[in-house]
């Protein structure tokens, strides 16, 4: 009887209990919609990240990260690299040598990351090749080619062919100067990245690198971090202990970039923000109108207590009223929230418009809007305790009128 | 044996500031089955007693007896109870609940009480039969006009059978064809099933109908005359 009173309670004022109701559900939908493009958008700054340039696992000398010396080298990297690469978990495996230098034009001189890398791995592992909007990927046809950003060739005022010269340290610390001509220009999509690397085959960068006072050390033995990228994120952990040496560190994506792994934990609670903000607004429009549906039947409730209702029942009735509310709008909203997120997950969201702020932070122009599962149970308990919360002192009010002066109220 | 029985009611409004005397020592005896009208000037405390006999409120002093049982002893929520359980009220108006058909007012209480549904079915067809309604089982108040919302309340007062029904000027909002029609419902209900009424009102014909008629001036009973 009492949820049945309560239902139709509900209906007496259409027009206010659907205007609450949209409300609500817009509540709710946006709260998806906010959550599935936060998401999205971390996500694609995660995946971006990993495939273009960390990768699952990284390997350096335990020294190296530090002080980025080439002489904190790995012993015998290609050997490891070729083993690893035999896993079957393993997708693909390169092997870099780094440098830090100079790089200069006639107009211009930068600090800068050098990455030798072996053009055919390295497409595997960060697709490299995919990123090349003029010219050509690094072929091997002439010596000392160089791959720069379109961000880079701009600030040096450099084209395709143009000869760059990249002064750099070698193992013994002396700076070694030599010319490279631009082959391509690639254009990854995270601006910081961009402008501060440039890559070059590795065969070039060893042989310029080995050369010391006491002869040349063997150029195909330096190399720097060994990259790897797993069929599967669950298997790092496994294939990190199983790469593990002396004198190595094996570092996972987290590890290498915290700023990741502080992203990862975001996507947990971000729903959880935009939730407890939307639901706190909506607490207010819920307490208002069951507010203003007690007043207006002051002299009802008056009655029902007078004639034997008790009061656990009045406050139940005025609670479902506003349960019943989140029942009707919760679902509205989550059944345009998931359209919402199904197709702008499928189509994505082009943000092209804002494309060079959001390469700033290295995230594609388009959102694929993604929700965690756990946003669905979620939402019906956000909407539930809302109802709840914002009923209360309604209720309250309700059950503390006295029937003979509220039957007595004209 | 009485039904009801007071004994030096009194109540008193504001006692901080000027109080007012709404009742002045009020002893009155109502025994079962009678028909009682409580007339008196406005403001003579009516409506004050009629609340003080259906523990709708207490009194500054004194005691009110209801089948035997000191009201004034029970707490607010054991009040609502014993009201569900005693008494018969029909207000003046918005004795309905707007939102549920006729039907489903006059089983109301027999709900709140946890009747079964067969006890409860026949009672309002019963009630309903009795008081005329029997076409209008499923319609909302707001479709039914002012006098057949009284008889409706005066089913749904009768329906839980409580000791005795109150109602407090039950006829003022009604014409007087509708007035005679819920007076003789009441009457043919207070011989056929012995119920105890006792209802306050201006009206001089209900008060003619009346079988005792106890007459209030500023608090106090006045008269008190039984013409059977
Ligand atoms: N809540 C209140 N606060 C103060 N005084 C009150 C209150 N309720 C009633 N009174 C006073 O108590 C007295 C008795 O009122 P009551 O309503 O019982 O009269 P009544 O006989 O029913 O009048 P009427 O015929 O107009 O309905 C009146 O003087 C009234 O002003
Ligand atoms: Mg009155």
């Amino acid at each position: 009887m009492i949820p049945i009173l309560a239902w139709r309670n509900l209906w007496r004022n259409p027009t206010r209990t659907l205007v609450l109701i949209g409300a609500i559900a817009l509540g709710v939908w946006a709260g998806l919609f906010m959550t599935g493009f936060a998401t999205g958008m971390i996500k694609s700054y995660i995946s971006n990240a990993i495939d273009q340039i960390v990768s699952h696992i990284q390997v350096h000398h335990p020294n190296f990260s530090e002080d980025q010396d080439v002489k904190f080298r790995l012993d015998q990297p290609d050997q490891h690299a070729a083993k690893i690469a035999e896993k079957e978990e393993v997708k693909a495996v390169v092997v870099r040598t780094l440098a830090t230098g100079m790089i200069s034009s006639a107009k211009g001189a930068r600090g800068i990351r050098v990455k030798g890398i072996s053009p055919a791995e390295e497409s595997k592992v960060t697709g490299l090749d995919q990123k090349i909007v003029e010219g050509e990927y690094l072929a091997g046809k002439r010596k000392n080619e160089i791959l720069i950003s379109r961000a880079l060739a701009e600030k040096l005022k450099v084209k395709i062919r143009s000869k760059l010269v990249l002064n750099m340290q070698d193992l013994e610390g002396e700076i070694t100067p030599a010319a490279f001509r631009v082959v391509g220009i690639f254009h990854t999509g995270n601006k910081p990245f961009d402008e501060g690397h440039v890559f070059v085959q590795r065969k070039d960068l060893n042989r310029l690198l080995t050369l010391t006072s006491e002869g040349r050390i063997d150029p195909t033995t330096l190399g720097h971090e060994i990259a790897l990228l797993l069929h599967d994120t669950k298997n790092i952990p496994a294939i990190q202990s199983a790469m593990a040496q002396p004198d190595w560190k094996v570092e996972n994506y987290k590890e290498i970039s915290p700023d990741l792994e502080l992203y990862e934990s975001q996507m947990g609670f971000v729903s959880t923000i935009y939730l407890s903000i939307i639901m706190l607004a909506l607490t207010f429009g819920i307490i208002n109108t069951m507010l203003m549906a007690v007043l207006e039947r002051i002299r009802e409730l008056g009655m029902l207590m007078g004639i034997g209702m008790n009061k656990l029942k009045v406050f139940l009735m005025i609670m479902l009223e506003a349960i019943f509310l989140g029942a009707v709008a919760a679902p509205i909203g989550l059944a345009l929230g998931s359209l919402t997120i199904y197709f702008l997950g499928q189509s994505g969201l082009d943000l092209s418009m804002y494309s060079d702020s959001l390469e700033m932070y290295g995230m594609s122009p388009v959102v694929y809007f993604d929700v965690p599962s756990k946003v669905y149970w979620q939402i019906p308990v956000f909407v539930a305790c809302t109802a709840i919360l914002a009923a209360l002192y309604p209720a309250y009010k309700a059950i503390k009128l006295k029937p003979v002066e509220a039957i007595r109220k004209i | 044996m009485d039904v009801i029985k007071t004994q030096g009611v009194t109540k008193v409004y504001n006692p901080d500031k000027i109080p007012v005397y709404a009742l002045n020592g009020v002893d009155i005896n109502i025994e079962q089955g009678e028909f009682t009208a409580i007339v008196g000037p406005s403001g003579s405390g009516k409506t004050t007693l009629l609340n003080i006999i259906g523990g709708l409120d207490r009194p500054s002093d004194g005691e009110v007896f209801v089948g035997g049982q000191d009201i004034s002893q029970l707490s607010d929520n054991q009040l609502i109870d014993f009201r569900k359980e005693y008494i018969g009220f029909v207000f003046q108006a918005y004795n309905l609940i707007p939102v549920l058909t006729a039907k489903e007012n006059v089983e109301f209480v027999m709900l709140l009480q946890k009747r079964s549904k067969e006890e409860r079915d026949q009672r309002v067809k019963e009630l309903m039969d009795s008081v005329g309604l029997s076409d209008k089982l499923d319609s909302r108040p707001a479709q039914l006009s002012g006098g057949q919302q009284q008889r409706v309340a005066v089913a749904r007062a009768l329906a839980p059978k409580p000791t005795f029904i109150l109602a407090d000027e039950p006829t003022a909002n009604l014409d007087s064809k509708s007035t005679e029609n819920l007076l003789d419902i009441m009457a043919r209900l207070n011989k056929e099933e012995n119920m105890t009424f006792v209802f306050s009102t201006h009206d001089q014909r209900v008060i003619d109908r009346a079988r005792r008629v106890v007459t209030l001036v500023d608090g106090k009973i006045s008269h008190d005359e039984r013409r059977d």
